[in-house]
């Protein structure tokens, strides 16, 4: 019989993915540690292409290379969150759907959601890239002479659930496609998360409408640090509110759920043919 | 005996398109969508009339001309997935070189991508103002030298990840973080700020992308660049074959 889902629940599951996270560093600690390497060498590299240019040119399209430092944290951040939270293909879903392993997730007591929500969490061999993102933006915060409040802090909290929820949707929403053709599709999710990731680290700042509006709604990816960065400065961009990516977080989260379902209900009728009788994956 | 590479190469091409054409749709979307912010970010970054010893037209030349050729800018074979991937058993079954299939197999590759993103692309080319024109012929050289370079590079990077075994993946991924900061297919190495223009010209990765590139668009010291760029090759091809012999006794695969 499954458990009852309480946050205390949530949080002994999370505690269950830390130990098992632990285990891991501990078994094969070479290796755990060249992962760690690598996750800080390949975002660092990625956010100090537009951080070099801003600091050579003086600033990008009317934000300073300060400014432009505070957004690569503000990204180093969601980059960090994202490997905390998934680690385990859980945010790149089409992985596990195209595999054919979400019939593993089925046969375990507890819902598919809580399971997702609770199993790529790994805060000791993928917790590096946040402590980066929280040295970064010390760093942009001092040298920006920001005042952090609490409300600032909280505001700041608020943005990254929703760049999360937004990032976490839209690959959920393309890995619907994984449930009809999961071969194809398998790595959908890499192309909608880490495919557009560079893209995110532009500041849009200074570029034409026609090339800020799309960015910020069909292809959000102005949402993933540029927008929550300049709101954070206290100066929401084209004149939008504040609260925009929280309002777009919602909107594409509903459209994936809805979307999720449909494909969800394709596959527990018609199943996975990745796997021939024998074991083998196609 | 060319034969075999040449159909070698075809298969590679045709193996990308086994999904349908469709399949490769998001990953030309991508490169389209990456490529006209990355033009309107340097527009914006060089309207702000800092010296940057290139125009306009030179910088959105060379972010233009990085998209349409990146794959020979950077050469990744698929040595990088060796263990993962099982593709150790199938280049060994087949009585052709090693290095030859993989040469053969990278190059095919490229062809789809080629033929659905870089041509459309260049027909357009001229509603972005950028001229196909290279400065100087000495580009098609220099580009030569390059995918030389990129081969020897990624054959020295496939005998790394030999050495670490189930660490090819994470080698694979620090690969790519170096190359994309330090080949200069990004930002032009004489754009680097804090002095670091100077050091970085001379190490490996800049004769990758970044030496054709200057030189098409008029940018690089032709002589300096190409001489830097046989120097690594003469250095680096050596130590890739002699390493390469040396690793092929610890090879394991396990993927398939």
């Amino acid at each position: 019989m499954a458990d009852r889902i309480t946050l205390k629940r949530i949080l002994r599951l999370w505690g269950i993915s830390a130990r098992l996270d632990l285990a891991w560093l501990l078994r094969d600690t070479k290796y755990a540690i060249a992962g760690i390497c690598a996750d800080i060498i390949s975002n660092l590299s990625t956010v100090s292409g537009v951080f070099l240019i801003a600091a050579r040119f003086g600033g990008i399209g009317g934000m300073s290379a300060d400014e432009v430092l505070f957004m690569m944290a503000y990204s180093t951040l969601v980059t960090g969150i994202f490997i905390l939270f998934g680690s385990g293909n859980n945010i790149h879903i089409s992985r596990i759907i195209g595999r054919g392993q979400l019939e593993h997730l089925f046969i375990q007591p507890l819902p598919l959601g809580v399971q997702l929500l609770t199993s790529g969490f790994a805060p000791f061999t993928g917790g590096s890239n946040c402590v980066a993102g929280v040295v970064l933006m010390a760093v942009a915060v001092s040298r920006l002479g920001l005042a952090v409040t609490f409300g600032w802090v909280v505001s700041l909290i608020a943005y990254l659930l929703a760049t999360m929820t937004i990032i976490a949707a839209r690959s959920y929403l393309l890995s619907t496609l994984a449930f009809y053709a999961p071969a194809a599709a398998e790595e959908i999710s890499w192309t909608a998360i880490d495919g557009t990731w560079f893209m995110s680290t532009f500041p849009l700042s200074g570029m034409p409408l026609f090339i800020q509006i799309p960015l910020l709604t069909v292809l959000p990816e102005g949402l993933m640090a540029w927008f929550p960065s300049l709101s954070l400065l206290g100066r929401p961009p084209l004149g939008l509110t504040g609260a925009y990516p929280m309002v777009f977080a919602l909107l594409i989260a509903a459209a994936a759920g809805y979307i999720f379902r449909k494909g969800l209900k394709h596959y527990v009728t018609k199943g996975s043919n990745r796997y021939v009788p024998y074991g083998f994956r196609r | 005996m060319v034969n075999k590479y040449v159909q070698t190469a075809r298969l590679s091409a045709l193996g990308q398109t086994n999904g349908g054409i469709l399949y490769l749709l998001p990953d030309i979307l991508l490169k389209i969508f990456t490529l006209i912010p990355l033009i309107f970010l340097w527009r914006a970054v060089m309207s702000s009339g800092a010296e940057a010893g290139m125009t306009l037209e030179q910088m959105v030349a060379y972010t233009y001309i990085s998209a349409l050729l990146s794959d020979m800018l950077v050469v990744q074979t698929a040595a990088s997935g060796w263990l993962s991937e099982g593709v150790l058993l199938r280049l060994y079954n087949r009585p052709l070189s090693v290095l030859g299939q993989l040469a053969a197999q990278t190059a095919g590759g490229w062809t789809p991508m080629l033929l659905l993103f870089s041509l459309p692309m260049a027909l357009l080319a001229p509603l972005f103002g950028v001229s196909l024109v290279p400065a100087s012929p000495a580009f098609f050289l220099s580009l030569s030298l390059c995918i030389s370079l990129g081969f020897a590079v990624d054959f020295l990077f496939a005998c790394l990840s030999i050495k670490l075994r189930n660490m090819n993946w994470l080698v694979g991924r620090i690969r790519l973080a170096i190359a994309l900061l330090l080949s200069g297919t990004l930002i032009p190495i004489r754009l680097l700020p804090f002095g670091l223009a100077e050091i970085m010209k001379y190490q490996p990765f800049a004769s990758l992308g970044g030496a054709p590139l200057s030189i098409f668009t008029g940018t690089a010291d032709i002589g300096g660049t190409l001489l830097l760029q046989a120097g690594w090759n003469l250095l680096l091809w050596p130590a890739a074959l002699l390493i390469w012999k040396q690793s092929q006794e610890g090879m394991v695969s396990y993927g398939g």
